[in-house]
Parts: C-alpha cells; structure tokens; sequence
C-alpha cells in the first residue's frame, strides 16, 4: 500500500512537471531582463526612418541589434543555443537571408517560443510569404495589390488612389492593445492579407472596413477582386500552442516615423486628428508581441481536505477538498497577481463531474472547494485558461478516488431498521422456539 | 357441483382430523415456520414500497427468514416418526444440528447487516 502511495506521488510529481513545461507557465529560462532582438532590414535607412518605434524599444530595455539581411554572418544560433529573444523581420522584398538564417530556421526560432515581428509591403518575397503562410496568415498572392478603400482613407496629397487607409476596426482585448486603446485611427499603406476563419490560434488585431478591396491601381479590374471587405485583415497576431507571438503586419510604413506624426483627416468625417494612432498602436502591440503584457503562469497548485494542510495521495469519495492556484502575470520585468473571475477548474475523468469558478483574493491567489462525487476513479485537477490576448494555461494534477472502507459505510441506516428488527427477532424467535421445543411436555 | 363442494368439504374435514392428531412437537414447529414466513412477507411489503435503497440489509432479513424456514423444515423432516431415512437419528441429534445450523446463518447475517 505504501509502495503504491509513493509511485502515484512520484507520478503526480511527474505529471506536473510534464504540465508545467508543456503549458509554458514561464518564460524561457534564458531570457534575460534586457530581451536581444535582431532586426533585419533591406538597407538602413530603415533605421532612421523607423527610428521612433525602435527607440521605444530600447526605451523599454530590449538591446536591439540592426543588421542586412545579406549579412554573411547572421545567426539566430550559436552552437545549440539561441542568441536572440526577438527577431523583427522589416525586409519585405528580402529573398534570401545571408549567414544561417532561412525559412527552417526562422520557423525553429518560432517553435522555440520566441518572438517575430514580421513586416510585409508591396513587392513582398516568396520567402516572406512562405514564412507567413507558416503562421497561418495568407497574403494575396498579386504581389502589387495594395488594399483600397474609396471610404475610409485618409485624405493626402500624394495619395491619389486611395491606399492610404485610416482603419479603426479594432480586435476587442485590451490585452492586445492596452487598457486605453488606439485612440486615433492607424494609418495603414500596404498589402492585403487573409486568416482563415478554422484558424482560432490567429487574431485579426486590425481589419479593414467592409467597402475595402485588395487590388493592383495600375491594372484594371476585371472581376471582383479575390481579397475584399472585413475578410482583409490588415494587421495579425499569431499566438503559437507554446505561446510564441508573432505579429505580421501588411505594411512597413505603419511603424515608419512618417505615419507615427501624419496629421490627417478621414474622409467623410469632419474630426480632423494631430496625430494618428500609429505610434500608440505600435507600441502597445509590440508590448503584446514581446510578452510584456498578457502572459500567465500558474504556479503552486494545491489541493488538500478541508482541515488539513498537507496533500494527500489519495481521496474518499465525498470528501471534502479545497484546491488552490496562484496566477501571475508577466509586466516585462516582474510577475503581478492576475485577477480575473473567470478562471475554472474541473475535477475531471472523463468528463469534468465537477466545474467550479475560482474565487480570488486580489493577490493572484486562486481557491475553491467542493466535494468530491460519489464516484470513484482515478481523476485529474484540470486547469484550462483560453481567453483573447493572454497565453493559455493548460495544468492538471492527477489523483486517485477509493470508495469506502469497510467501515466507513454509515453505521445505521434509518431506512433498514425493519430488517434490523427482523434479524434480531428471528433470533429471538429461534431461541424461543428451541426453549418450547426441548422442554414442553 | 355439489359433489365437487362435497369433496372439498371432506378434504378440508380430513386435513383437520389428521392435524388435530399430528403430536404437538410438529404443531410447534409449524407454527415457527408460519411466524417466519409472515416477517419475511413483511420485509418483501416494505422494499415494494420503499425500494431497495440498503439492498443488503433487505437481503439479510429476508435471508434470515428463509434460512431459518429451511432449517425448520429439516427438522421437522429428521423428527416425524413415520420418516423412514432418519430412523436411526435420535432427536437430540436433529435438534443439536439444527442449533449449529442456526447459529452460522445467525452469523452471517449480522455480517451482512
């Protein structure tokens, strides 16, 4: 019996190693609290002209390292070990990358759950295009179709087609965006891109409006275009099953200094706004893209029976159990309480016989209690946390259910008391019987 | 018709005579036997109304019941003069098999409680 409760123990201790390290409830370990990112470009004045969003950057504490995509000596890799935590990818038209980057390993860099701000514009690579259909975003394959909408762009000078979009379709999560949002519309001037809707690890963060289109100005339309309305989507974030973000964007002057300042008027609006919403945009979703917001992990889960504190290997049925959790979110440089009231627990084998909100304390403490049902089994403490813009928790702890020992069934049953008093009175009525039998006369 | 009631009325008229006659050792046990039957057809009333939440306490009154039954009739089978097979059986025998009988199905009874 001992040697039983000290296997299911080793293997509780098992199973939630194996859950925390599949559910990602950290960072990677070797992320440090100054992130490298590397940042490809074509040439370098994107540098200068993007320099606004890469200050806020640096501002923030990433070390950011600016580099040609033909650089020989680029490597995401040194001997097995990654060398970046970020990688920003603002070279549309690059069709190979130098050193030991290409698509496999630009993929890997993904898997191993780090993150990739990928910028695609007009004139777009094969290569890129290959990456973002790997992240399950699919561009319009004329690569010279920029996105149009005759409704809602932003009047300019220089912009006679129309391509110069305000978008304020927004995803609903301030996870993503921030607590304030975009206050402004984002300018956006680029390509067209799809999601496909069975895809529920993609989020569409800006989608163009239903009078947009995705089409070449230059040549004339012959048909309906393939890409149009609200299935255009502007910008995308991929949140990966192992929690890595990956941001692609259809254009790359939505994060140039250019649109960050552009004073502009909407089209058929009188509110004419300073500045666009660019940079507050940019800056909340990089926030997003890099982890600074929107990341749990739920640690130190506990379940004992209500009075004691230790954890049992092994409960009765109709027990009662109280179960408890800590949830933390990461805020780029420590991990505060996540408080929410949504997060639930189930008791579950098979099917969950017992789904409980959690109650918390403010301080990311999570608690609830029940009893266990009348059935026995073995059962798991399952975790399942999927909400918009946050990472998923995935926890669960395994335990066995005994039924009842031979004496702990309940002593007297009211309801048996005529079968009581009938066994009592045949013995009895055996010893009377006897007695009249043997000795009457 | 008449006949039939006739015979019926004889039969019942014989029976009587010959009960009347049986030594009282068999009237008693038979009167044990009906006492039993009667709290086992007691216990079998109440699980039709009640149901059979505590199966097994149902099943150790009513067990008991017949057990008992069973046990009487051999007795009465291994006491009744006529019966040839028991001949040689004295009846402190038959009554002290009877005994240990009992108290094993006593036994299992509590047991299953």
């Amino acid at each position: 019996m001992a040697m039983a409760g000290r296997a299911i123990q080793v293997s509780s201790i098992i199973v939630i190693l194996l859950g925390i390290a599949s559910g990602s409830l950290s960072l990677p370990p070797d992320r440090s609290l100054h992130p490298r990112i590397l940042v490809l470009v074509d040439d370098l004045t994107v540098k200068s002209s993007h320099s606004l969003f890469f200050a806020s950057l640096a501002d923030r504490g990433y070390r950011l390292e600016f580099k040609l995509t033909s650089d020989p000596s680029l490597a995401l890799t040194s001997y097995g070990e990654y060398l970046f935590d970020g990688l920003i990818l603002f070279a549309p038209a690059a069709e190979h990358f130098g050193g030991s980057v290409d698509i496999a390993s630009i993929l890997d860099f993904v898997d191993s759950g780090r993150d990739l701000i990928l910028a695609a514009d007009v004139g777009m690579s094969e290569t890129l295009r290959t990456i973002a259909n790997e992240c399950g975003v699919e561009f319009d394959e004329d690569s010279n179709a920029v996105v149009i909408d005759h409704l809602n762009f932003a009047e300019s000078e220089t912009d006679t087609e129309h391509s110069l979009i305000a978008a304020d379709t927004f995803v609903a999560s301030s996870a993503i965006l921030g607590e304030k949002g975009a206050e402004a519309p984002v300018l956006f001037q680029g390509i067209a891109h799809s999601v496909a809707p069975a895809n529920d690890l993609v989020i569409k963060v800006l989608s163009a409006s239903a009078s947009a289109y995705s089409a070449n100005p230059e040549v004339q339309l012959n048909g309906p275009p393939s890409l149009s309305g609200t299935s255009i989507s502007l910008v995308s974030v991929l949140q990966a099953r192992n929690n890595a973000r990956v941001l692609i964007s259809g254009s790359l002057s939505l994060f140039s200094n250019k649109f960050f300042v552009f004073p502009f008027k909407k089209f058929g609006s009188s509110t004419s706004f300073q500045r666009s919403g660019n940079q507050m945009f940019a800056e909340e979703i990089s926030k997003w893209v890099f982890h600074e917001r929107g990341h749990l992990k739920a640690v130190n889960v506990h379940h004992h029976k209500v009075g004691n504190l230790e954890e049992p290997s092994m409960y009765r049925i109709t027990d009662h159990i109280e179960y408890s959790v800590e949830i933390y979110e990461w805020t780029g440089k420590t991990w505060k309480p996540y408080v929410a009231d949504d997060v639930q627990v189930q008791f579950y084998m098979m099917s969950p016989y017992i789904l409980k909100t959690l109650n918390h304390n403010g301080q990311g403490l999570y608690t609830t209690s029940f009893q266990v049902p009348d059935v026995y089994g073995v059962f798991q403490f399952k975790l399942d946390y999927n909400r918009l813009g946050y990472t998923t928790l995935a926890i669960s702890k395994q335990i066995p259910v005994r039924p009842f020992r031979h004496n702990e069934y309940e002593r007297f049953i009211p309801a048996a008391y005529p079968y009581y008093s009938s066994s009592f009175s045949m013995m009895f009525g055996f010893f009377l019987f006897g007695v009249v039998f043997l000795y009457h006369k | 018709m008449t006949s039939a009631a006739g015979n019926v009325k004889v039969l019942f008229s014989s029976l009587k005579s010959t009960y009347v006659a049986t030594p009282m050792k068999l009237k008693i046990v038979n009167l044990y036997v009906f006492c039993t039957l009667c709290t086992a057809v007691i216990q079998v009333v109440f699980v039709a109304l009640v149901g059979s939440f505590p199966f097994n306490g149902f099943l150790s009154g009513f067990l008991s019941g017949m057990g008992t039954i069973v046990q009487a009739v051999c007795l009465w089978m291994q006491v009744i003069p006529k019966n040839k097979e028991f001949k040689e059986l004295s009846l402190e025998r038959a009554f002290a098999d009877f005994v240990l009988t009992n108290l094993v199905l006593h036994l299992i009874i509590m047991n299953f409680l």
